[in-house]
């Protein structure tokens, strides 16, 4: 299902570690408009777990989560529009 | 032969639970303000509720003595607060930092060295005068000992510390109980990859945080430490290691030899990467320099604050608040106060 989702942008923080993976989605998610997708590319194992987590809370909705290979993750986000 | 065995031991339990338990205090005092998700921070409250009462067992069996850091506020105030913007600065509080080094993230070995030169500057080098003046000039004392909220008020340790245990878990499940959170949802899956494949829910890590610390305080007290779980005096060492510090003992000058706190270190390292290859969740990984340069200055305050606080978010949240030491616990509200307003400078006000 996840190849048809075309992602408006796409957001890699691969490397990057406690807070920033998650914040910087928060972020990017802020910004765009309803129904917009955000791809979101990492591999800290903490976030993965966490972000699909919080951003409900927002009103955003999780498309997929997929493992790419060891702790490699790519996330397709659907922005709720808080612009 | 109680130092290595001992420290080495309890590192790799500590690694492997803070790795499968995704354990982060940094993120744990953050994400209550930013995410309003108080995950993390319940499991750092189970984990200092359990080593508040086991460390009091253990006293009161006499296999431990409590020996909560020492009360200097100045130093705990000005060392926690920077410590607490080096750690949002890094990544990652000192067990953070260097848990994820067996994860293989390279940022966090950047951070690590950065305390590791910060905190021996501060521990033997040019800092000291600072943290010696700041720790002299604001130490308070009862009669001989270091306060804790039980000594303060002449009242037996144990019976505070299960007292206080008992009324704070009674108070958090009554509030539990009526804040009715859904669960969350539940997926049955084997035994083996509960424990080795996916991450541990918050009240199993809590609980094995606090359970390993009760053992490195006894398996310590052993190896003639007398300390719970710490993380920068552990760094200090090996760079005492690297460097051939020699310190003078009775009138001899003798190499600085490894302890329990150091081999604590090596432990941690190697039970998080055990536990990461077996999750298949090891990969080195590069974040470009511009992270490694902001990381690496992280660790710099972390080093200094730790030192200068007498402790980190480890020594002063998950070992000493629960042996009630007033000193740990001014430093660790120090810590959160200085990561909560680090985190609002570089999170909330870029983003507004």
């Amino acid at each position: 299902m996840s190849d048809v989702v075309v992602p408006t942008k796409t957001l890699n923080v691969c490397g990057k570690i406690c807070p920033y993976p998650d914040m910087d989605t928060m972020t990017s998610l802020k910004k765009m408009n309803k129904g917009e997708i955000l791809e979101v590319l990492l591999d800290y194992p903490l976030s993965v777990e966490r972000i699909p987590r919080n951003l409900t809370k927002q009103g955003h909705r999780l498309i997929s989560v997929e493992n790419t290979g060891g702790p490699n993750h790519r996330m397709l986000i659907e922005a709720h529009g808080l612009k | 032969m109680a130092a290595i065995v001992g420290g080495l031991f309890v590192g790799v339990l500590f690694g492997f639970v803070l790795q499968r338990g995704r354990f982060c205090m940094n993120s744990a005092f953050r994400d209550a303000i930013l995410l309003k998700d108080n995950t993390l921070l319940k499991s750092v409250l189970v984990a200092i509720l359990v080593a508040m009462v086991g460390f009091a067992l253990l006293a009161t069996a006499g296999l431990v003595k409590i020996s909560p850091s020492g009360f200097f506020w100045g130093a705990h105030l000005v060392g926690g607060i920077l410590f607490g913007v080096g750690m949002v600065l890094a990544g990652g509080c000192a067990s953070g930092i260097t848990y994820r080094i067996g994860e293989g993230v390279v940022s966090a070995f950047a951070a690590a060295i950065g305390l590791t030169i910060a905190g021996s500057l501060t521990m033997f080098g040019f800092l000291k005068p600072i943290k010696d003046f700041l720790q002299k000039s604001t130490t308070i004392k009862v009669g001989d000992a270091n306060p804790t909220l039980a000594n303060i008020f002449g009242l037996d340790h144990t019976l505070v510390a299960i007292g206080l245990a008992v009324i704070i878990g009674i108070i958090w499940l009554v509030i539990a109980l009526n804040n009715k959170e859904k669960p969350e949802k539940k997926v049955d899956v084997p035994l083996f990859t509960a424990i080795f494949k996916k991450g541990w829910g918050w009240l199993a890590a809590g609980i094995s945080v606090g359970l390993v610390n009760v053992l490195a305080f006894y398996l310590s007290t052993l190896a003639k430490r007398s300390y719970p779980l710490g993380i920068t005096s552990g760094w200090v060492g090996l760079a005492k290691l690297t460097i051939g510090f020699e310190e003078v003992k009775e009138g001899v000058a003798t190499k600085y030899a490894l302890g329990f706190g150091d081999y604590l270190i090596v432990g941690i390292i190697l039970g998080t990467l055990i536990a990461a290859l077996i999750a298949n969740e090891f990969k080195i990984r590069w974040p470009g320099w511009a992270t490694i340069g902001q990381t690496f200055g992280g660790g710099l305050f972390m080093g200094f604050g730790a030192i200068t606080s007498g402790g980190c978010n480890v020594g002063h949240i998950l070992s000493g608040i629960p042996q009630l030491g007033i000193g740990s616990i001014l430093g660790g509200i120090s810590i959160v106060i200085g990561a909560w307003v680090a985190a609002y400078l570089i999170f909330v006000r870029r983003n507004a």
